[in-house]
């Protein structure tokens, strides 16, 4: 009894309530702390030279959101489970070892986020942090998180500020515009790598793992599959929309003030022009919400789904005798991961936005292996297989991305 | 006799196959298995040879084990393998997949499998579970035992014999045996629940087919909605019928509700009379009100009966009802008169009629109640059951109070409750 007690709770976490779907629950932890300091930098720095990104990558998001969504409905199995049994073990084991790296990675970011944002408030991060920690481990070990997450979901708004920011700053639209559907481009290690950022902070490595064992704990079924696309969809263009209207407002502020975000004090002016001396709360509360709602989620998923690859016993109910490497896993993310941030003078921005390249650089792994799962006829049952397009699309990317990724590293060692 | 003792699957895969002149053949690749005396055999290995698979019956391997594998036939002589759908490959269809683990009562997945040789044969005696095989196959077995030595810790070996398998796709359910379908079958049905939710829905569908009726109606009444869809629809309409028949009426409509309408009413058809209706009126009810949580499934005598006869009658009714705190009483036109616990009718006087225990009038619901108006009257009239009455105050059922906690507990705890 107990045991499935707990597992229901992982499942809770999964399904988040029937009201709002994977898709958009994806969505939103996708926009976590990471994901903010990677726009606003991307913003700051470069004004609205990469907003011409956000096309591809919300063309490119929905693609990859919908494959994994189709093989969670068609095979009824998560991504990891997929792996584990189509390319053996070897393959399965390496791939978990990058993305424990990766998400390690993105949990320090969402610490990072934490300490920042609390920064703001006059919280030293010695207090912030541990609190932090302790406060998610409890909400996910105590179950209440499905009393929280509609209160993540319903911060999640204060997002929107950042549209209301980005009209209130008067930027000049038509070259928003112009800048949004005509693509530019620079070879330096700067341009690349926030580029790789932008579009690992867009396409995460773990959503695809987290979004397709959502749907499959869900129980969708193939003739139900239209209402998750829709879903799916719906929540990729949040995600993106959210992105470019932080960028804009950072472009439109910070660019043309040529303040570059070496600091959430610096990240946080973008939203000057709607709360005034007020920004710096807004963003606070924003960033921190983000960096929390991702901090429950992340470890757990990925400890789970290292976990369901690699055939071991997970669930948070166990102790460290029943489940040692799940709760191994677990424990090891949130300790790194705010010891890290708490190293003194640790640069909090730099972390997030660098977590965010990693995500770039890990992500094509991840895509070969889906693009050769969804292709499978004997596993897709045929008829879903990708299409010509999906595949074209899903490909260009992983190449695109593996060719971004040699480019960084050309040019950070070539002068 | 190729194979002395035993080998693990890991340790010959992959490794170069020679034929007698030391020439080699190809890599061995994978074998295929066929049902053997009392456990499973290879029947034959495959061999990747220039980009192509050959297949060497076992009759013509020579040496099989971790350090040689050689065979009879000549490197040129060998024949290509045919493709068959129905062969059931050792690292194809078993490697890395999950199983169930009958006696350990729980879903696992085979890290490598065990070959012991018997009779000439190469059976599969044992699947590994565990660390070891995980680091066998990753290629760092001695290197982590000498780690762990080092550190003073054993690394156990977790092998799951072969008899205490319960494979989960059809292909590998021709080479079960019928001992694991039989500790299935004895599981705990709250244990046989956290296994279907665990699998993917086609592997949770065919081993849910496989199940008798009795067990499934167990298993399937602790797991969520969604899974009991998906089950029981998996399974032919008059089997349907059989399993929603052995559960509680309350609990076969919620089934039936969640139903696409033209599955549940082809399901409907197939349930003997008396139940189907019993079932369609809790299926006219709301889900959260006193008439979609009750059961009609109660037992009620007249007032007339005697406490001897009732006791005697309620020996023959009570088994197929359950749980039972009451017997409820009531008059020709099936109006509730009052309420009998067990504990009065056991010490009242064999010869008094039913009607003469009634000390008041009872705590009753409409159908209309909802859950929590249901808990105010229990918790006042400290109640483990309520009936259910109409205007006229006709019995329609019971609502006990395990029905009523599922709809008052926040609705996490509901979830993991029936969550599996």
């Amino acid at each position: 009894m107990a045991k499935r007690w707990w597992r229901g709770r992982w499942r809770q976490l999964l399904i988040l309530g029937s009201l709002v779907g994977p898709g958009i629950i994806t969505a939103n932890i996708d926009n976590d702390a990471g994901g903010i300091a990677t726009y606003s930098i991307a913003g700051a720095h470069f004004g609205y030279a990469l907003l011409w990104t956000m096309i591809p990558a919300t063309v490119v998001l929905i693609v990859v959101q919908e494959m994994a969504a189709r093989m969670g409905v068609v095979t009824g199995k998560g991504l990891a489970d997929l792996i584990r049994e189509n390319f053996g073990v070897t393959v399965t084991f390496w791939l978990m070892v990058g993305l424990f790296l990766t998400d390690l990675g993105n949990t320090t970011a969402e610490f990072a986020g934490l300490a920042a944002s609390m920064e703001l408030l006059a919280v030293p991060k010695y207090v912030s942090v541990p609190l932090g920690a302790l406060f998610i481990w409890l909400l996910v070990v105590k179950g209440s998180y499905r009393m929280f997450e509609r209160v993540f979901l319903g911060i999640c708004l204060v997002y929107l500020t950042y549209v209301v920011a980005a009209i209130m700053a008067r930027p000049s639209w038509g070259e928003v515009v112009s800048q949004t559907i005509r693509p530019s481009f620079s070879v330096n290690a700067a341009y690349l790598s926030t580029m790789i950022g932008l579009v690992g902070t867009t396409i995460t490595p773990w959503m695809q793992f987290y979004l397709q064992s959502a749907i499959v704990e869900k129980g969708v079924r193939p003739e139900q599959y239209w209402a998750t696309r829709v879903d799916v969809i719906a929540g990729s263009f949040m995600t993106d929309i959210v992105g470019l209207f932080i960028m804009v407002a950072c472009g439109a502020t910070l660019y043309k003030q040529g303040v570059g975000i070496e600091s959430a004090e610096q990240a946080a002016q973008a939203l000057a022009p709607l709360a005034g001396k007020y920004a710096s709360i807004l963003f606070a509360v924003g960033l921190a919400n983000a960096s929390l709602f991702s901090a429950c989620i992340l470890p757990l998923a990925t400890a789970y789904y290292i976990c369901e690859a690699m055939g071991w016993e997970a669930g948070v109910d166990k102790t460290l005798r029943d489940a040692p490497q799940f709760m191994g896993l677990y424990t090891a993310f949130l300790v790194i991961g705010s010891l890290i941030v708490m190293v003194p003078g640790a640069p909090l921005i730099r972390i997030m936005w660098a977590s965010q390249v990693i995500n770039g650089i890990m992500l094509p792994f991840v895509l070969i292996f889906m693009l050769k799962l969804v292709n499978r006829p004997d596993l897709m049952r045929g008829e879903f297989t990708n299409s010509r397009f999906q595949n074209a699309v899903a490909w260009s990317t992983t190449v695109i991305m593996i060719a971004l990724t040699v480019g960084l590293v050309v040019t950070a060692f070539v002068p | 006799m190729p194979l002395f003792g035993y080998c693990f699957l890991s340790d010959a895969l992959k490794r170069p196959v020679f034929d007698p002149t030391g020439e080699v053949v190809g890599k061995l690749t994978d074998a295929v298995v066929v049902r053997g005396d009392q456990l499973p055999r290879i029947a034959a290995i495959l061999v990747s040879r220039e980009g192509r698979l050959v297949r060497i019956p076992w009759a013509d391997v020579e040496i099989f084990n971790k350090r040689i594998l050689s065979t009879r036939l000549a490197a040129a002589a060998v024949e290509p393998y045919q493709a068959d759908e129905r062969d059931l490959l050792v690292a194809r269809d078993i490697l890395d997949k999950q199983i169930v683990d009958a006696n350990g009562a729980k879903v696992v997945r085979v890290n490598d499998v065990r070959l012991d040789g018997y009779n000439g044969d190469a059976v599969l005696t044992a699947v590994d579970v565990g660390l070891r095989g995980l680091l066998r196959r990753l290629g760092v077995e001695r290197r982590s035992d000498q780690v762990f030595s080092l550190l003073k810790v054993d690394l156990p070996a977790n092998l799951i014999g072969w008899q205490y398998i319960q494979p989960l796709s059809p292909k590998l359910n021709a080479i079960g045996l019928t001992v694991p379908r039989q500790m299935v079958a004895d599981l705990h049905p709250a244990d046989l629940a956290e296994i279907l939710s665990q699998v993917s829905r086609e592997e949770g569908q065919n081993l849910f087919t496989e199940l008798d009726v009795k067990t499934a109606a167990d298993a399937l009444s602790e797991l969520r909605p969604e899974r009991q869809v998906e089950l029981i629809t998996a399974v032919e309409p008059e089997k349907a019928a059989d399993i929603l028949e052995e559960m509680p009426p309350d609990e076969a409509s919620d089934v039936l509700a969640d139903l696409p309408s033209e599955k549940a009413s082809e399901i409907l058809g197939h349930i003997e009379g008396e139940e189907a209706k019993d079932i369609q009126e809790l299926l006219s009810y709301e889900g959260d009100t006193a008439g979609g949580l009750m059961t009609n499934a109660y037992i009620a005598y007249s007032p007339g009966t005697t406490v001897a006869r009732a006791i005697e009658r309620f020996r023959a009714d009570a088994d197929s009802i359950e749980p039972v705190y009451q017997i409820y009483v009531v008059d020709r036109e099936e109006k509730l008169v009052g309420t009998v616990t067990l504990r009065e009718l056991l010490l009242a006087e064999p010869g008094a009629p039913l009607g003469a225990l009634i000390k008041r009038k009872p705590q009753t619901v409409g159908p209309d109640e909802d859950a929590k108006g249901i808990a105010a009257v229990m918790s006042k009239y400290d109640l483990v059951a309520v009936p259910v009455v109409d205007a006229d105050g006709r019995l329609l059922g019971v609502v006990t109070v395990d029905d009523i906690l599922d709809g008052l507990l926040p609705s996490p705890v509901k979830r993991m409750r029936r969550g599996a």
